[in-house]
C-alpha cells in the first residue's frame, strides 16, 4: 500500500525535481558566464527569462492545492521500464547538479572529425586578409586561418603573416608524431552542433612537451609542410608555443 | 470511510484556496524557497571539489545530454506557458470557434497558427497537448504540432539568413512541411476512433472533466498544470538528451559525411542524422549549413522538413501523449514524404 502511494509521489514529483534541477542550473551557469558552455550567446537572455518566469512555477507548486489523488499509475512491464527510466533521469539530474561544467573534448573532435563538414566560409576571405593590416591578421582565430587554408594554398600568399591563434591538442591523422591539429569548436545554436575545425600544426615530437587535450597559445607563420607524410601542403610552423588557460568562451561562433 | 477521508480533506483545504493565504500558503512557499536557495548553494559548492575526471567519450556523453536539455529548456518552458494561457486564460470562444466549420479548410487554417505562436518543436507538444483537452480534434493538433515548427516566423527568418532563395530550398522545406501537416491530419481525420491515437493516461486526462475544477482559482488551475505537464515533459526530454547523446557519441560522423555525394545515399544519411541530432526547427539551418558544400540540395531539403517533426527527442516526447503505433505509422509517412520532396528537389534543382 504503501509502495503504491510512494510510486505515486514520484510519479508526481519526478517531472517538478528534473525541472527545478533544470532551471536551477541554468540560472547558476549564466550567473556564473558558464551557460555558454552548452549553448550559444544569444540564447542566454531567453533563457534566464523563462528560467526565472520557471522558478516562480516552481515555488508555487510548493503552494497546498486541491488534492489530486487520481493521478494514474504504470502497472506490469509498463512499471518495470518506467522505474528503470526514473531511476535514469534522476540519476542523470543528480550529476547535472554535481559535475563540475565541461566543455566538448578531442574524443568527440576525433568522432565528428576536424574540418570534415566543410569550414564555413564566413570567417576572412582572400580579398579581405590582401588589404587588412598586420594587427587585423594577428588578431585572427582558428576559424579564420581555417577558412583561409580551405581557399588558397599558395605559400606566397601566407608569407609575412603573422599567426597568434589558441586553441586545444587534438592528433593529425598524417604524421601523428610531428603534426597536431590546433582546434576548436564552432557552434551555431549549441554544443551539440558543435563543429570541430582546426589548423595543422608541424612541430617535431610534439608529445615530449604537450599532450592532447592541452590548451595552447601557438605563436608563428603558415608555410610549406616539411613533413614528408601526408596530403597537408601547408602547416602552422610555430616560432612559440605556451601551454594556457581554457579561454571563458571556448568555442567560436 | 475513504469518502470521509476525502471530504474532511476537501473541507480543509477549502478555505485556503479561498482566502488565498493561510498557514499552509506560508509554509509552502517557505518550504519552496528555503528547497531552491538550497539547491543553488549545493551546486556552488560542488563545483569546488576536485573529483575524479571522467573519461573523454563519457564526459562528452554528459556535455552532449545537458546541452540538449539546456537548450530545449526555455522553449518547453515557453510551450507550457503558451499552452497554460489557451487552457485557462483564454475564452473558448476566441480560438475554437473562429475556426472555418469545414474540416479541410479548418486544419488548414490551424496549421498556420505557428505563426501567431511561435514556439519550436519541443514547446509544440505542451500546447498540442493543450489544444488537445480545449476540444480540438486529434488530427487537427497533430496537424499544428507537425506544421508549426516549419511555419513561424523564427524558422522562416533562419532559414532565410541561412540559404536565402538558392536552390529552392527555403520554399521546399515550408511547402513539404505544410503538406506533410495536413496529408497527415487528413489521413488521421479518417480514422474512426481518434481516442484510440492517444495514450491511455492522456485520453483520460482530455476525457474527464477535472472534478476539482470548479473549486480551483485560475491561478491554482495554472499551477496545477505546469505541475502535471512538467511531469509527463521534463522525464520525456531527459530520455531523450539521454539516448541523443549517446547515439552522437558512438556514430562516426565520417560514416554519413560520406554518402553525400549520392542523390539517393544522400537524402538516407541527412534523414539519419536529423533523427539523430534532434536540434530544435528554429536554428537547424544554421547546422546543416556547412554540410551544404558536399550535400546535394535535396537531401538538405529532406533534412530540414524531416528534422522537426522526427526525430528522437520529439519521439520520446510524443510517446507521452500518442500510442507507439501511431508514432511508427508517423515516422513511416513523414520520412516516405520527405525523401520524395528531396528527391524531386535533387533531380529538379
Amino acid at each position: 500500500m504503501w509502495r503504491s502511494a510512494m510510486m505515486s509521489a514520484v510519479w508526481r514529483w519526478q517531472g517538478l525535481a528534473l525541472m527545478t534541477v533544470s532551471i536551477v542550473v541554468s540560472i547558476w551557469l549564466a550567473a556564473t558566464g558558464q551557460l555558454i558552455l552548452y549553448i550559444h550567446p544569444r540564447y542566454v537572455l531567453f533563457t534566464v527569462i523563462m528560467a526565472v518566469i520557471g522558478l516562480a512555477f516552481v515555488v508555487a507548486s510548493f503552494l497546498p492545492r486541491a488534492s489530486h489523488d487520481h493521478d494514474e499509475r504504470p502497472s506490469g512491464a509498463g512499471a518495470v521500464f518506467s522505474g528503470v527510466a526514473t531511476a535514469a533521469t534522476l540519476t542523470l539530474a543528480a550529476t547535472l547538479m554535481v559535475l563540475p561544467p565541461a566543455t566538448l573534448s578531442s574524443a568527440t573532435a576525433d568522432q565528428r572529425g576536424i574540418n570534415s563538414t566543410g569550414v564555413r566560409t564566413d570567417g576572412a576571405s582572400v580579398d579581405d586578409v590582401a588589404s587588412a593590416t598586420d594587427a587585423a591578421v594577428a588578431s585572427f582565430t582558428v576559424l579564420d586561418w581555417a577558412s583561409l587554408l580551405r581557399q588558397t594554398s599558395d605559400v606566397a600568399f601566407y608569407d609575412g603573416k603573422p599567426a597568434s591563434v589558441v586553441g586545444f591538442i587534438t592528433r593529425h591523422p598524417d604524421d601523428p608524431e610531428n603534426m597536431f591539429y590546433l582546434s576548436r569548436f564552432v557552434i551555431t545554436c549549441c554544443a551539440v552542433d558543435a563543429q570541430p575545425i582546426g589548423l595543422p600544426v608541424y612541430l617535431e615530437n610534439w608529445e615530449d612537451a604537450f599532450a592532447v587535450d592541452e590548451w595552447v597559445a601557438v605563436d608563428g607563420g603558415f608555410g610549406a609542410n616539411p613533413s614528408r607524410q601526408g596530403t597537408q601542403p601547408i602547416v602552422l610552423v610555430p616560432a612559440d608555443i605556451q601551454v594556457t588557460e581554457q579561454p571563458t568562451e571556448p568555442y567560436l561562433y | 470511510m475513504a469518502d470521509a477521508a476525502v471530504r474532511a480533506r476537501r473541507s480543509g483545504r477549502r478555505p485556503s484556496a479561498k482566502r488565498g493565504i493561510g498557514p499552509g500558503t506560508i509554509v509552502g512557499l517557505l518550504v519552496g524557497v528555503l528547497g531552491l536557495a538550497s539547491l543553488f548553494a549545493v551546486r556552488a559548492f560542488t563545483t569546488r571539489i576536485d573529483g575524479p575526471t571522467l573519461p573523454d567519450a563519457a564526459q562528452d556523453l554528459l556535455t552532449l545530454t545537458y546541452s540538449v536539455i539546456i537548450e530545449s529548456l526555455p522553449f518547453v518552458l515557453l510551450g507550457i506557458v503558451v499552452s497554460i494561457l489557451v487552457q485557462v486564460w483564454v475564452p473558448d470562444r476566441w480560438i475554437v470557434k473562429v475556426l472555418p466549420k469545414n474540416a479541410t479548410l479548418r486544419r488548414v487554417v490551424v496549421s498556420f497558427l505557428g505563426m501567431f505562436l511561435p514556439v519550436c518543436e519541443c514547446g509544440n507538444l505542451p500546447l498540442a497537448r493543450g489544444m488537445m483537452a480545449k476540444g480540438f480534434t486529434v488530427s487537427e493538433s497533430m496537424t499544428f504540432l507537425l506544421a508549426a515548427p516549419i511555419l513561424n516566423p523564427i524558422t522562416i527568418i533562419t532559414t532565410h539568413q541561412a540559404f536565402g532563395f538558392d536552390d529552392g530550398i527555403l520554399v521546399a522545406r515550408l511547402l513539404g512541411g505544410f503538406a506533410i501537416a495536413n496529408l497527415i491530419g487528413w489521413l488521421y481525420s479518417k480514422h474512426p476512433d481518434q481516442d484510440s491515437l492517444l495514450t491511455d493516461r492522456f485520453a483520460a486526462e482530455c476525457a474527464l472533466p477535472d472534478p476539482h475544477e470548479q473549486r480551483q482559482t485560475k491561478a491554482q488551475k495554472s499551477v496545477e498544470l505546469f505541475v502535471r505537464e512538467t511531469g509527463v515533459i521534463m522525464p520525456a526530454l531527459f530520455i531523450g538528451a539521454l539516448l541523443a547523446g549517446l547515439v552522437q557519441v558512438l556514430v562516426p560522423r565520417a560514416v554519413l559525411v560520406n554518402l553525400g555525394s549520392n542523390p539517393i545515399w544522400s537524402i538516407l544519411a541527412m534523414m539519419v542524422l536529423a533523427f539523430v541530432i534532434s536540434v530544435c526547427s528554429n536554428v537547424d539551418a544554421f547546422f546543416i549549413l556547412p554540410f551544404a558544400s558536399t550535400f546535394m540540395p535535396g537531401s538538405i531539403v529532406t533534412f530540414l522538413v524531416f528534422g522537426p517533426i522526427v526525430d528522437i527527442k520529439m519521439l520520446a516526447m510524443m510517446r507521452t501523449t500518442f500510442t507507439t503505433r501511431t508514432l511508427v505509422q508517423l515516422t513511416l509517412v513523414v520520412a516516405l514524404v520527405s525523401a520524395a520532396i528531396g528527391l524531386v528537389v535533387n533531380y529538379v534543382a
